[in-house]
């Protein structure tokens, strides 16, 4: 996913008058010349005339050129489900890694990518598993992070 | 003399020791396999040091660098890939040599002279650290200022290919910064009621988001990517070594000096530092025409190079808390975690970490000979892990990884963000350095301009009153002149 630099210029000069306009409404406390709106004001001022030049920059070199470029991989079907799957399983964790726990959650997540990129059944189950199990074990109980135990809480 | 003895003893314990050994073998591993760099086996290897003590964490940080940085070499002459973007300058080089038979004479070269370079680069951390901490104890909010402010010019100097899109990307890591309670006043900024915004967006799950997951998202549409190694039996690669030191001995004094300047500059690592120093061995070679076509001489300069520059990007975040590269980046906020706070008080309060950091650097260098010698031996296993395992491994160690640092989905929220925000900056020629250094850098600005202000009662005079001070800032706005002349220059021939 390229972008043409004006594309990623307007979009930038948004953000940064976003920056600009939100900062006004910080509270300035009297006696002192600056506040906490100084610092986010200086920088969003900045990132919009960067931008703006690349706007520009983006323009004057287009030469016919389109406003987006996608990647020959975006082309085929199975990469894109790909790219996909790894971040539906990042927000998925996020969602329901709670509530299912880490074990379960790991578990389908390992497996799902494994055998959606090919690793064939009987290796993709062992290696899902036995990741799962290590992580828990270093993780969970050598380092003791508190990962979630989800469903393990309906059974003790 | 107590502190190194003490250090000594802090390093030689056998669980520092065990620790360094495997830190060393997941280096070996992650700088050889194509996609994992450098910088991302140091973000996931910090949740794994998160519960340990601060000298064992500090080594194995440094021995896993040491040894990526190398390993990254062996795909780079055997599969005409870079292990990590440190090897990419002199890949080309390395796999002409493979071809014309000589692998063993370049891994050999690869790994003696990244030992070497490594251990120069380790001499000048000891020798500049302890000096510059001794002049930073007079610093005062208004040198931190400029030099923090310097350390960002640095990062967009450097990055002379695109400096718009390095000052973007560094705005970009400054405004990032800015999130969160605002260090002068305490006013909430940006958290928009989100309660774990309030203490800044957190650095270590964003580093794996930007190093790890948008690595992990370009290598699943790309799992074809690597094939086999052209020449799969390794002979002797120490045969032929002695004639090409002799010969090529300034070549590694010139390559460690550049590596190691560059490297203690904010914002540059040893991806520039082999850049520069392969294009400055061409340049004064007296058979230029020979590079290209598997020549040796330039291997030497730039391999030399990036291992030397990771010693001495230590010094400034050691000193100043300013990060030579990415991976320092990481460091400083691992120091903060351990309640080492970098400066030059560190040096003071704790010398024998300081100490027990120096001893480690050599330790890895002087192990990397052996290591990297069965590393090469075992490469074809190494190299043919199949990816489509690993990928999704590293995946799930992202997330626990991140977890572990804010004991919540937060973490992994910053993670995610992070990641597709690197990978997007990154496929629209966006370099990731700048936003790093602007977010580790932001609020020692901040906090820094904020409390020269009132010291001086809002009289920017006063930024050029303290005779160190006054010299940093002058250079600093010399700097920033330069940067806009060039700039002008450079954009009036282009409106065709």
């Amino acid at each position: 996913m390229r972008f043409n630099d004006a594309v990623i210029g307007v979009v930038l000069m948004l953000v940064a008058a976003a920056i600009v306009l939100y900062a006004q409404t910080f509270p300035a406390f009297p006696g002192q010349d600056y506040g906490p709106s100084l610092f986010p004001t200086v920088i969003g001022c900045a990132l919009f005339i960067a931008s703006a030049i690349l706007v520009v920059r983006g323009i004057v070199t287009r030469r016919g050129a389109g406003w987006a470029y996608f990647a020959p991989w975006t082309r085929e079907p199975h990469h894109v489900v790909s790219f996909a799957l790894v971040l539906l399983a990042l927000v998925l964790y996020i969602l329901v890694s709670d509530d299912a726990g880490f074990l379960l959650s790991s578990f389908v997540i390992l497996l799902t990518l494994f055998v959606w990129l090919g690793v064939r059944w009987p290796l993709a189950l062992v290696v899902a598993v036995a990741t799962t199990l290590v992580i828990d074990w270093f993780f969970g109980g050598l380092m003791r992070v508190p990962l979630p135990r989800g469903i393990l809480n309906l059974i003790s | 003399m107590d502190a190194v003895a003490t250090a000594f003893g802090l390093i030689l314990d056998p669980y520092v020791l065990m620790v360094m050994g495997l830190a060393a073998v997941f280096g070996i591993f992650v700088g050889s396999i194509p996609g994992l760099t450098a910088t991302m086996a140091t973000a996931l290897l910090v949740p794994v040091t998160f519960f340990m003590e601060p000298v064992p964490a500090l080594a194995a940080i440094v021995t896993t660098t040491a040894m990526a940085i190398f390993a990254g070499d062996i795909p780079g002459a055997l599969l005409r890939i870079p292990g990590t973007p440190a090897s990419a300058a002199y890949t080309d080089e390395s796999f002409a040599m493979t071809k014309k038979g000589q692998a063993e004479l370049n891994l050999g070269t690869n790994l003696v002279f990244s030992a070497l370079g490594g251990l120069v680069g380790t001499i000048v951390l000891i020798t500049a650290a302890p000096a510059l901490a001794e002049l930073a104890l007079n610093f005062s909010s208004f040198e931190y200022f400029w030099l923090a402010c310097l350390g960002l010019t640095c990062a967009v100097f450097i990055a002379a290919e695109e400096p718009l899109k390095a000052i973007i990307s560094l705005l970009i890591g400054l405004f990032v910064a800015t999130i969160g309670i605002d260090p002068a006043a305490g006013f909430p900024r940006f958290t928009f009621g989100i309660v774990d915004l309030m203490g800044g967006v957190s650095f270590i799950p964003a580093m794996i988001g930007m190093f790890a997951v948008s690595e992990v998202l370009r290598g699943v549409v790309n799992l074809q990517g690597i094939g086999r190694p052209t020449q799969e039996r390794i002979g002797n690669i120490f045969r032929g070594i002695g004639p090409v030191c002799a010969r090529y001995w300034k070549n590694f004094v010139r390559g460690s000096v550049i590596g190691t300047l560059v490297g203690a500059l904010p914002g540059a690592g040893a991806d520039i530092a082999a850049w520069i120093s392969y294009a400055v061995s061409k340049r004064f070679s007296k058979q230029p025409e020979k590079f290209g076509t598997g020549h040796i001489e330039g291997v030497v300069d730039a391999t030399s190079a990036n291992n030397s520059s990771l010693g001495s990007a230590w010094i400034p975040a050691l000193v100043f808390g300013i990060p030579g590269d990415s991976i320092t980046a990481i460091v400083i906020g691992v120091l903060y975690m351990k309640g080492m706070n970098p400066g030059p008080t560190v040096f003071l309060q704790n010398p024998q970490f300081i100490y027990a950091v120096f001893i480690s650097f050599i330790l890895a260098n002087l192990l990397m000979v052996p290591l990297g010698w069965l590393a090469i031996k075992s490469s074809k296993q190494i190299l043919n892990v199949p990816r489509n395992l690993l990928l999704p491994i590293i995946l799930m160690f992202c997330i626990v990884g991140s977890f572990a640092i804010t004991n919540s989905a937060y973490g992994i929220v910053i993670m995610l963000v992070a990641g597709v925000l690197g990978y997007l900056m990154e496929e629209n020629g966006f370099p990731v350095a700048p936003a790093i250094l602007g977010l580790v850098l932001g609020e020692m600005l901040e906090q820094n301009f904020m409390t020269s202000m009132i010291k001086s009662e809002g009289s920017f005079i006063a930024f050029f009153q303290r005779p160190i001070a006054g010299v940093l800032g002058v250079v600093t706005l010399a700097i920033w002149g330069l940067m806009i002349w060039r700039g002008l220059r450079r954009t009036q021939p282009v409106p065709q």
